[in-house]
């Protein structure tokens, strides 16, 4: 249990140490104010010498009362702030809240909407990637070098953003109903170069970190997810296929037009540690632009909304929960509306919050050096956990 | 197919300017010391000035020193950035100054004004004293460097040390002590944790690097830094890189030859064994360069740079030891650093590149054309003979050994700019498990191999 | 508190219980079926049931229901739920699993009891501890129950609908917080 304090004599055994020897242990705070805890993540770490014996995460250091908020906003002014749930993925909170609203509502999405909401996401998705391979990289201590290459990448996608939403971050495009805007010729040409060019970027990345001796040292066999204890957790996305369960959003519980495109689920037969992990990102980003090719060849013309939007809007009775597979796992809405002009409750169910639940369970037994190692490979972004 | 050429000229640009600007910051400053100085007081003074010449000659190398520490810092540290942002397509500081130019001079000032902080709780003698400890011995180790790469100038003669290349090793394992001072007196565990692991990183990685340094010595025969470097003159074959002089004797061979002298039993003369002294010689040449491998492995891990670089470990210990450092003394800590990286430079140039002899072989050089006419014309110059302000014997060797020492440097920031960080306990198995047995070994077929062959020693 | 708020319509029939009700009351756990959300069946259970409930669908070979999607609190106006989403690993199976605790019945100035399942799993741990710190459900049994996201010293439960900002509070000069 997480808990629970891990009794001594599990680590008595196990190291140089005898009984004639015995130390003290350590509590260190690690952050809110650490330069590598992806934001604002407090950990308090009890050690014994450099390996971790207990960890308690707190949370909430980032806590902007998101689900309150969606109680106390209108449909449409709610709509602008869930991007900010998870800020590195947010056409996937959006397209969460969409897809609940839609189901309530009974609303169609036009199909030009659908590809263009698969495109955008899989764009999305190598862009938070992408970001997850830089910061990885300078939570492995390669502080100067590699890091800021992936953002060479990551930079067009945020240029292709702008020009369809007007944001680079918070794009509010995917609308309950369709997509804000139907961009023009030229972006898709646009879109197209990026997916000829970016799979040669991949594998300059592959060339520099794949077989990295240190790299490997760094990450083969650290961090283990067991199965059981992944699913104990409610642990989802890449982090769970690589644990060998092949649960994909995309492919076990289709939505939008996934269906007619063809890609297949990335999971391993065995027990992920970090390095799988990695690799499962990089192939999934190959995935995505695969899955962008498809939808520029696929993408027919017509409507992008299929219920206009307004300030008044309304959303039927009800109550509905609709998931999207984001690039950090089930990123699934639960709302309920009584027919007024606010939701009546909406509740957030965020991958990273999740996800980072197992983490005390990873790091115990680990030396202090594979704390980052194991906690930047689940990818966790902290407005995700903390709302 | 250079995308990015611009971005080279600007970073060589810099260095060039930077380097004339360090360098010729320091030589005036020595030149104004030690020979401008005891001059104009031997023409006002006349005999009485005997007692002030005695202590200038002593003044001079540390002032030379004290000079150059501080400028030659903020330029390793402005030519880190601009590098490693040369690597990671960015621009690095471009805005102080023109192109950037004084970014570091401007963050050294900004240092010093800080508020220099004590934390609750520390111990405020040692807390201060830490830098200290860190900073002088870089300073004490590198007073016998500066005459061996110098070729041996006769204003730094008088810090020649017989034992020079032991003392170095001697004052570069002090710092250590600095670290678990700082890590243990900043009340701070992630200092402490810092300050621990750099003192069983600096005593794990100590052995090799000491090894492959006494590889070198057993090769000269001399713990002398100046002789080790005479020895070394005349081209590259005559580098201790490469076999510790067991290609002397083809150097001389090929002199003869092309000279047109009798090349009868020159060949004889340096490899007695004829069959075996050749395997000798191969050995030798391959022993060699794997220690010099081993000395910028030890020394890496030795000054804390990636991958090496645990006890500031950012993504696990914030910054380290010197978490609690602020101010004039973490500005201290940061000059070392940069200075500490200087030195094991220079003492890789002075062990194993031939301190400043230029590579291209004695023999080709005099049938170069202009080269000796150019040396003439220099040699007769009013700067030369008059002012004594450059001198020809030590201007090449100088010119040679900041173009080595630099190179090296560059080097350090290319890895940094490449490899992750290893983690404590894989440090600790390379270090023992592979760097020392290895060392050893090398150590052992150096000590064999040299009886087949000549070397210098 | 918006003045419209209402709870979800509540059906005049009992209906027929679907796949996983039926599967419940097979292994002697009685369930009401509310009207279906979204197409996916939706049941009460009592608090008392609970445990035994959660642990059948968890493990048994025909339910599978092993993935804790959520644990949510909403604050109906006259009842409190904590509501299960139950989703499979292995198969498209969901549910939703509601235990509404009618207000009439929690003594004043206490919270609505509803037993804890974080220590047979351990994706609820996180969860019931949100839920308690925003909606205001105590988790009798949760080996942690502190708040999660609102700091340790926090009062009140900011999703209830009774809810008052403690807006003069948080300028108060002298506030002692934990954190």
């Amino acid at each position: 249990m997480a808990t629970e304090l891990v009794k001594t004599e599990d680590f008595r055994s196990d190291d140089l140490r005898t009984d004639d020897l015995r130390t003290d242990e350590m509590i260190i705070n690690m952050g809110p104010q650490h330069p590598a805890t992806h934001g604002v993540l407090r950990l308090i770490l009890t050690l014994d010498g450099e390996k971790v014996k207990h960890v308690e995460p707190i949370l909430g250091h980032l806590h902007r009362a998101q689900e309150w908020q969606g109680q106390n906003r209108t449909w449409f002014q709610y709509q602008a702030l869930i991007d900010r749930v998870d800020y590195l993925s947010g056409m996937f909170t959006s397209w969460a809240m969409a897809r609940s609203c839609e189901q309530l509502d009974g609303i169609t999405v036009p199909p030009r909407a659908e590809y263009l909401r698969v495109m955008v996401a899989e764009m999305n998705r190598i862009s938070s990637h992408l970001l997850w391979l830089g910061t990885y990289l300078i939570d492995l201590g390669a502080m100067f070098g590699f890091p800021f290459y992936p953002f060479r990448e990551r930079e067009k996608l945020l240029d292709l953003f702008e020009e369809i939403s007007g944001q680079r971050m918070m794009f509010n495009y995917i609308r309950i109903g369709g997509v804000h805007r139907d961009p023009k010729a030229e972006w898709f040409q646009k879109v197209r170069k990026f997916t000829e060019e970016f799979p040669q970027r991949v594998d300059e990345y592959e060339a520099i970190v794949t077989e990295n001796p240190i790299f490997l040292k760094r990450t083969k066999g650290v961090g283990i997810l067991k199965q059981s204890v992944a699913k104990d957790y409610g642990v989802t996305g890449p982090c769970i296929r690589c644990s060998g369960i092949p649960l994909d959003l995309r492919r076990t519980k289709p939505y939008s037009v996934y269906p007619e495109l063809k890609f297949d689920v990335i999971t391993y037969d065995k027990e992920g540690d970090t390095w799988d992990r990695y690799m499962a990102r990089i192939l999934e980003m190959r995935q995505s632009n695969e899955i962008i090719k498809q939808c520029l060849d696929m993408i027919p013309a017509g409507e992008i909304m299929g219920k206009k939007q307004m300030a008044g809007m309304r959303i039927k009775a009800g109550e509905g929960f609709a998931a999207v597979e984001s690039p950090r796992g089930i990123i699934g809405c639960y709302v309920t509306s009584t027919g007024g002009e606010k939701p009546f409750r909406f509740r957030w169910r965020n991958p990273s919050f999740c996800n980072l639940s197992v983490l005390s369970e990873l790091l115990v037994g680990s030396p202090i050096a594979d704390i980052m190692a194991i906690f930047g490979s689940i990818d966790v972004i902290l407005p995700d956990v903390d709302r | 197919m250079i995308s990015n050429g611009a971005e080279i000229g600007k970073l060589t640009l810099l260095s060039l300017v930077w380097l004339t600007i360090v360098f010729t910051a320091v030589w005036m400053a020595t030149w104004a010391v030690g020979i401008l100085l005891p001059m104009l007081l031997q023409n006002g003074l006349g005999e009485r000035a005997m007692l002030i010449n005695e202590i200038l000659r002593f003044v001079t190398p540390v002032v030379s020193i004290l000079v150059f520490i501080p400028i030659n810092a903020m330029f390793m540290v402005l030519i880190e950035r601009r590098a490693l942002a040369l690597f990671t397509v960015r621009k690095g500081p471009n805005i102080v100054g023109p192109d950037g130019y004084l970014q570091t001079a401007a963050d050294a000032v900004k240092l010093l004004f800080k508020e220099d902080i004590t934390p609750i709780g520390a111990d405020a003698v040692m807390f201060t004293l830490a830098p200290i400890v860190f900073f002088a011995p870089s300073i004490f180790g590198a007073v016998p460097l500066l005459a061996a790469v110098t070729n041996n100038h006769a204003l730094f003669q008088v810090l020649n040390l017989p034992t020079g290349i032991f003392y170095v090793l001697a004052a570069a394992s002090v710092p250590v002590v600095a670290l678990v001072m700082a890590g243990w007196s900043s009340n701070n565990k992630y200092s402490l944790v810092g300050g621990l692991r750099s003192a069983a990183q600096a005593i794990s990685y100590e052995i090799p690097l000491v090894l492959s340094i006494i590889t070198i010595c057993v090769l000269a025969g001399t713990l002398d830094l100046v002789k080790i470097t005479e020895q070394q003159a005349g081209g590259i074959l005559n580098w201790n890189l490469l076999g510790g002089g067991a290609l002397s004797g083809i150097d001389k061979y090929l002199a003869a030859m092309i000279s047109g002298q009798p090349v009868g039993s020159i060949l004889q003369a340096s490899y007695p064994f004829s069959a075996l002294s050749a395997v000798a010689t191969g050995a030798l040449i391959c022993c060699t360069i794997i220690s010099f491998w081993l000395y910028l492995t030890g020394a890496c891990a030795e000054i804390n740079r990636i991958p090496f670089d645990l006890p500031e470990a950012e993504s696990e210990l914030v910054s380290g030891y010197n978490t609690e450092y602020s101010g004039i003394k973490f500005a201290i800590f940061f000059l070392a650093e940069f200075t500490n990286l200087f030195v094991v430079s220079s003492i890789a140039t002075v062990m194993f590149l031939g301190g400043g002899d230029n590579p291209i072989p004695v023999w080709i050089l005099d049938k170069l054309p202009l080269v000796p006419q150019l040396v003439q014309a220099l040699r007769d110059s009013f700067l030369v003979q008059t002012l004594h302000l450059i001198n020809p014997e030590t201007l090449f060797s100088t010119l040679w050994v900041i173009l080595k020492v630099y190179s090296l440097v560059f080097f350090a920031i290319l890895i940094r700019g490449t490899l992750p960080r290893f983690r404590i306990d894989q440090l600790m198995d390379f270090g023992w498990k592979r760097l020392i047995p290895l060392s050893l070994i090398v150590f052992v077929i150096v000590v064999f191999a040299r009886g087949l062959v000549n070397c210098h020693g | 508190m918006s003045t419209e708020a209402k709870p979800p319509a509540q059906p005049e029939a009992p209906l027929e219980p679907g796949k996983f009700g039926q599967f419940l009351k097979e292994h002697g756990i009685s369930t009401n079926r509310l009207p279906d959300s979204c197409g996916v069946e939706t049941i009460t259970i009592s608090a008392d049931d609970l445990h035994q409930a959660l642990k059948l669908l968890r493990s048994s070979q025909e339910t599978k229901l092993d993935l804790l999607i959520t644990v949510s609190g909403v604050d109906n106006n006259d009842t409190i739920d904590a509501v299960y989403h139950l989703w499979s690993y292995y198969n498209n199976d969901e549910l939703v699993l509601k235990v509404m605790t009618p207000k009439a019945s929690i003594p004043e100035g206490k919270l609505p009891e509803v037993p804890s399942i974080s220590n047979f799993w351990s994706a609820a741990n996180w969860h019931e501890r949100e839920t308690y710190d925003l909606a205001g459900v105590r988790f009798t049994g949760h080996p942690y129950p502190r708040r999660i996201l609102n700091p340790w010293d926090w009062e009140g439960h900011p999703l209830r609908r009774d809810y008052k900002q403690p807006a003069d509070d948080l300028n108060s000069k002298h506030r002692v917080s934990f954190r």
